[in-house]
């Protein structure tokens, strides 16, 4: 697990990222094979990380709270999926998963592996 | 003898022979069933004073009615039935044999066609006279003093009835006699009938009364569960404390009713699963049984989402499961990795497939399990730290947080829930329709077992626990595996 903190702004100062934050969501979601967007103190967004390392996936978290525009984005997050909580949400593959809603229940209809694998988050 | 032949047709030319038939039981006269050996059995002690009672008060009217109009014929036997509003409904009782309200609730209509479509063919080894003495303890009337002062009349009567038998006619001297038991009958028989007549009437009504009382009483329950939905969809209890009844509050309360009656629609799910199994029915008709069992539970889900909102602690304790429940709980509810190895064992034979989703399943349900409990740990942690507070206590402050990260309660167990259905979901989709109909039957029957074990577990006898350490221990066991096997015997 490796977590991508405010700095990720500093080393792309050119590019536009957007005043647009889904953008950004959308963009960091597409960089790699599982993408957890997180706050730090939420304890859901815990267990989703334990559910990924527990299969031995990798995923890269974003913790919200602790970069500038998390506020935006976790508005962002909200109004895409509808939900009263704005994290966890799980991008694998760049594709949007959704809450931990979403994953319990792929997880459990045996879809969740064939994406991760698909996504080469995976080796089996 | 015009007396065999009367008590041997009975119903039918029961007209013009009346008038001279008169000592002999009205009873068959009027197509009540009086069996033919009555008929011989005078002088016999077999019932015999019940019979006179039947003489008795069948002649009394008679005679009163004789001066009007001959009523005795086949085409009216209502008349004749009304004449003793009371005894119809014995009659019925006996002829129907049925419930005690059949018999308080009396349409003499009814009570016509029974008798008369029975008296053909029929004849009851018993009296329906003397039926009376037996049935009484079923009427609101007081029999006995009425049968008593009757049996002084009766005596009398018949001895007159039973030399008359013998000789042809002695309407007149038989009518002396009569007239003067016939005044002291009017007066007592008369106001006893009437009495017995009123205490029917009155139990009826009152009987009509509470059941009114009862039906309204249920329409005010249903608008209440009705209102208290409402309200709490429009947020009145989330406080919780609003309406609080003793310990419980009201979101656990409404939540208690209702899974206990989802309870009740489990045994029947159960049962038509179990039928299903046993008749053998295609697979679409097997489909579909067990696709309302899935959604019987999703029912259940959705009420404890609901009541998750209002009262968590309720449900994440356990509170809303037996004993025996609470025990296995895992985030307000049953474990559904647990509840898959319980399956495994018994949903042979398996194909290869089908072993590798089971234990695919299985897998992911643990791993899911073991996340959410890690998700709760990390919030169980939280809460103690906020609630030791610092160096610093500043109550309203840590109040407000420990409040807030107790919300995230509800998404845990909601998640579990979620975990729990849509394990449910899977089964069938992994298994064949008639698996998958045995599995939930087993899953059932399960739970059943579980929450019977604690009532079992609950009535045990202590007493002899106090004396000896292991030998009564045992004893009690043993004592409990008779009733307990009752409680299995459904299952």
């Amino acid at each position: 697990m490796h977590y991508q903190g405010d700095s990720w702004g500093f080393y792309m100062p050119m590019r536009s990222m957007g005043s647009d934050p889904m953008e950004r969501v959308v963009k960091l979601a597409s960089e790699s094979a599982v993408v957890i967007f997180s706050v730090s103190s939420c304890c859901m967004c815990h267990a989703v990380k334990r559910l990924f390392c527990g299969m031995g996936v990798n995923p890269t978290v974003y913790e919200l709270d602790q970069d500038p525009r998390g506020k935006e984005m976790e508005r962002a997050l909200m109004r895409l999926l509808g939900n009263s909580q704005s994290v966890p949400v799980v991008f694998i593959g760049g594709k949007l998963i959704g809450a931990m809603d979403q994953v319990m229940a792929s997880h459990i209809n045996g879809t969740l592996v064939p994406l991760l694998k698909e996504a080469g988050a995976l080796w089996l | 003898m015009a007396n065999h032949r009367v008590g041997e047709t009975g119903l039918t030319d029961s007209g013009p022979s009346s008038h001279h038939h008169h000592h002999i039981p009205y009873a068959v006269l009027h197509g009540m069933n009086v069996p033919a050996s009555f008929i011989h059995q005078e002088g016999s002690a077999f019932d015999f004073g019940e019979l006179e009672e039947a003489i008795v008060l069948q002649g009394v009217k008679i005679r009163n009615d004789e001066a009007q109009a001959p009523l005795f014929t086949t085409g009216r036997p209502a008349a004749t039935l009304e004449m003793f509003p009371s005894w119809p409904m014995r009659f019925q009782q006996i002829e129907i044999g049925s419930s005690k309200s059949g018999g308080e609730s009396t349409d003499s209509g009814s009570a016509v066609n029974t008798l008369s479509s029975k008296t053909e063919n029929q004849l009851e080894p018993e009296s329906p006279v003397s039926k009376k003495a037996s049935s009484s303890d079923h009427q609101a009337f007081d029999q006995k003093p009425m049968q008593q002062q009757l049996l002084e009349m009766a005596s009398d009567i018949s001895r007159t009835g039973t030399s008359q038998n013998q000789s042809a006619a002695k309407p007149p001297q038989e009518k002396r006699r009569g007239s003067t038991s016939e005044k002291q009958l009017d007066a007592k028989t008369l106001r006893r009938l009437a009495q017995n007549r009123e205490a029917a009437r009155k139990s009826r009504l009152r009987k009509k009364a509470y059941v009114q009382q009862l039906e309204s009483s249920r329409i005010k329950l249903t608008q209440l569960e009705q209102d208290l939905q409402r309200a709490r969809s429009e947020g009145l209890f989330l406080g919780g404390c609003a309406g609080a009844v003793g310990n419980i509050s009201s979101g656990a309360a409404t939540f208690d009713m209702e899974y206990a009656r989802w309870l009740e629609d489990d045994q029947r799910h159960m049962l038509e699963l179990r039928t299903g199994l046993q008749a053998q029915l295609s697979d679409s008709d097997l489909r579909t049984i067990v696709d309302s069992y899935i959604s019987h539970y999703d029912e259940i889900f959705r009420l404890k989402g609901m009541a998750a909102k209002s009262d968590i602690f309720h449900l994440i304790t356990g509170m809303w499961t037996t004993p025996a429940e609470r025990c296995f709980l895992w985030m307000g509810g049953f474990r559904p990795s647990e509840l898959i190895k319980m399956l495994i064992s018994q949903l042979e034979p398996l194909t290869e497939q089908q072993v590798i989703g089971i234990y695919r399943l299985q897998h992911s349900s643990q791993q899911a399990e073991e996340a959410l409990t890690q998700g709760h740990e990390q919030l169980q942690q939280s809460l103690i730290d906020t609630i030791a507070g610092g160096p610093v206590f500043d109550g309203m402050q840590q109040m407000a947080v420990a409040l807030g990260k107790l919300a995230n309660l509800e998404g845990f167990v909601r998640q579990a829930d979620n975990l729990r259905q849509q394990t449910l979901h899977q089964l069938p989709r992994i298994l064949t329709t008639r698996q998958a109909a045995r599995c939930f039957l087993m899953i059932g029957e399960y739970y059943a077992r579980l929450r019977a074990l604690s009532s079992v577990w609950i009535s045990r006898p202590r007493e002899t626990l106090i004396s000896d350490d292991h030998s009564c221990q045992t004893t009690t066991d043993l004592q409990m595996v008779q009733p307990s096997q009752n409680h299995f015997s459904n299952f």
